[in-house]
């Protein structure tokens, strides 16, 4: 049975007076694709600030290989790689300086960092514009970057949280594949879009986030059952819980 | 390498490759020089400046000399109360009864050419008033049963030296600690926030105290090269320009050891304090802009305490004064520069204060950069 790599329980949140998260279950495992999946303003992104401590709970637990967010947040923050869609860059610093920022403050030591960075820079095919200033990158390769830094120190759990929104189809299919890739390293991979088409072709187990609550969770066929597609089914589950 | 030291190299070499900080440590360095050089112009006209009389009736003998030896010209005209409105700075009736001076308060030239007329003519009527004791054989001398003999204890052009510098030094001083580090201060705050690096930066396992701290001191080093830049290039610029001659002295201005020291240390504190605040107002700005304009009323900070020692230059503060940020400084660095001497529980408070206001500063940066808020409204 596959390790359970973050576990979020009964998690309750506010942000101001906006309650958003009402009561949030969920395991994601090493070496599988987790969908969090829910319309704009369903609460997918706070659920993974909370999950990376950028956020504090109101109430309820969240773990991160057996580390409370609450009173380990810095181990968690070792164990936990994010790409967002705004990918944003040091524009002043290369492509390489910028993800050797990243590495040193993860806590990649200095014997090690050329190593690193540079075995990072090879497995995105960065090698072309790594000594390139940020600003004069293209999206793509920026995402790159945002990438890059975001695993430079190897965290077993990546999450991306809405990673495709901003870029092409060519970009958004290398995203795909290097999330597939990382799964076969044994990574948890906590995937948060409302994109369903891409969910149901790369997740193994999604959970669907409706207004703050979970309204379906388990593997993507359960989730889907009776319809045709995720979509229809998210649909479906969505009108039931009005 | 730990947090600070990593977030410190980083910042400076962002800082250094924009082109926005070098080119205002460039202007400050240059700019002082060139300000510089226009006062010593003016100053140097204004002393040689020549004024004209425009006048009717017959000059008391005697008196026409006394005027072309101190630079008024005498120019007979039909209608000096007229001629004084635009023509001449000055008109003179010249009549039996006495003088009618015309002139027009609102010009500038009018007014030091009345204060240098009144003057001529009490050494005239003394000399006059002299003469005429001498020829009925009383001692002029009991016109002035009290005469004083000036015993000046310094050099008076080095006294003017050191007056100009009590003004220029603490004002550029403040201001370059202010605005060198600024841009670089804002960039390092709200920039985080507009390029969308700030969430990545805080998923960091790095303390966020650290990295703020790291921040903290590649803006302090920014400022305090842009002031220590502007007070060399000045110091520099005063010992090549002269500001003319005063009794035969020549206008030297040179800074003493001591009051050396003393600038160096305040410029660290300002340095530190302003970078903490200036860190501050940018953390609470969601981008550049908004940073800029929060950080627009500081400018005033800089001008006003300066002011105070060109306006009341003998203004001897009590010890509570002292404890009002930057106007303590300005105070501090005017007795060091004056009077080449530090008073050391004023100096004591003084650092004090600033040391306090720059730890108050940055407790509140580590406030709001550990809020959750501050995500929230990115």
């Amino acid at each position: 049975m596959s390790q359970t790599a973050v576990k979020v329980g009964r998690l309750e949140k506010s942000l101001q007076t906006n309650k958003v998260l009402r009561g949030i279950s969920f395991e994601a495992n090493a070496g599988e694709i987790f969908g969090l999946l829910g319309p704009n303003g369903a609460g997918k992104t706070t659920t993974l600030r909370v999950i990376c401590t950028l956020l504090a709970p109101d109430s309820g637990s969240v773990e991160v290989l057996g580390y409370d967010t609450r009173t380990a947040p810095q181990e968690v923050r070792r164990r936990v790689g994010v790409v967002t869609a705004e990918f944003g860059v040091y524009p002043r610093l290369s492509a390489r300086e910028n993800i050797a920022y990243f590495a040193e403050l993860s806590g990649v030591m200095d014997g090690e960092l050329d190593r690193k960075v540079d075995a990072v820079i090879e497995r995105l095919d960065m090698a072309s514009f790594a000594k390139q200033r940020a600003e004069s990158l293209s999206s793509g390769q920026k995402q790159k970057v945002a990438i890059a830094r975001a695993i430079v120190h190897d965290p077993p759990v990546l999450m991306f949280d809405e990673p495709t929104s901003n870029l092409d189809v060519l970009a958004s299919r290398e995203i795909r594949a290097f999330m597939v890739e990382s799964k076969g390293r044994g990574k948890c991979v906590i995937f948060s879009t409302h994109v369903l088409h891409d969910a149901e072709r790369l997740c193994d187990r999604v959970t669907i986030i409706h207004q703050g609550r979970v309204v379906a969770s388990g593997s993507t066929a359960e989730v889907r059952g009776k319809y045709q597609d995720l979509e229809d089914s998210f649909l479906a589950l969505v009108e039931a819980a009005k | 390498m730990n947090a600070i030291a990593i977030v410190f190299r980083k910042e400076l070499t962002e800082i250094l490759r924009d082109r926005r900080t070098l080119m205002a440590i460039g202007l400050a360095a240059l700019a002082t020089p060139i300000i510089l050089y226009v006062i010593a112009q003016v100053t140097t006209k204004t002393a040689t400046q020549s004024y004209t009389i425009g006048y009717s009736g017959d000059v008391p003998a005697g008196l026409d000399i006394l005027f072309n030896a101190t630079g008024m010209k005498l120019e007979r005209v039909a209608d000096p109360a007229a001629a004084a409105k635009r023509q001449v700075d000055i008109g003179l009736v010249f009549s039996n009864s006495g003088i009618d001076e015309y002139y027009d308060p609102t010009r500038q030239s009018a007014q030091v050419a009345d204060v240098r007329l009144q003057t001529i003519l009490s050494k005239y009527d003394a000399a006059k008033v002299a003469a005429a004791l001498q020829q009925k054989g009383v001692d002029p001398s009991v016109l002035n049963p009290l005469p004083v003999t000036q015993h000046p204890l310094s050099s008076p052009t080095q006294a003017a030296s050191n007056s100009f510098l009590s003004f220029f030094l603490p004002y550029i001083l403040i201001t370059m600690s202010l605005t060198g580090g600024l841009s670089a201060a804002l960039d390092s705050s709200a920039g985080e926030r507009e390029r969308r690096t700030l969430e990545s930066l805080l998923l960091t396992p790095a303390p966020r105290s650290q990295i703020l701290i790291g921040k903290i001191l590649a803006v302090t080093t920014i400022s305090l090269t842009a002031a220590i830049a502007a007070i060399v290039s000045m110091l520099f610029a005063l010992s090549r320009i002269q500001f003319g001659e005063r009794a035969g002295e020549v206008f030297q201005v040179s800074l003493s050891p001591l009051a050396t020291v003393v600038m160096v240390w305040l410029a660290i504190l300002l340095a530190a304090a302003f970078s903490c605040l200036t860190i501050t107002l940018g953390t609470l700005a969601r981008n550049f802009r908004q940073g800029q304009a929060y950080a627009t009323p500081l400018y005033f900070i800089t001008i006003f305490p300066a002011s105070i020692i060109l306006f009341i230059p003998d203004f001897s503060p009590n010890v509570g004064y002292y404890l009002i940020p930057i106007l303590n400084a300005v105070l501090v660095l005017r007795d060091a520069i004056v009077h080449d001497t530090v008073s050391w529980s004023s100096l004591a408070v003084t650092s004090a204060s600033l040391i306090v206001t720059g730890a108050l500063c940055f407790f509140a940066a580590l406030r709001l950069f550990t809020r959750e808020a501050l995500l929230v409204r990115s």
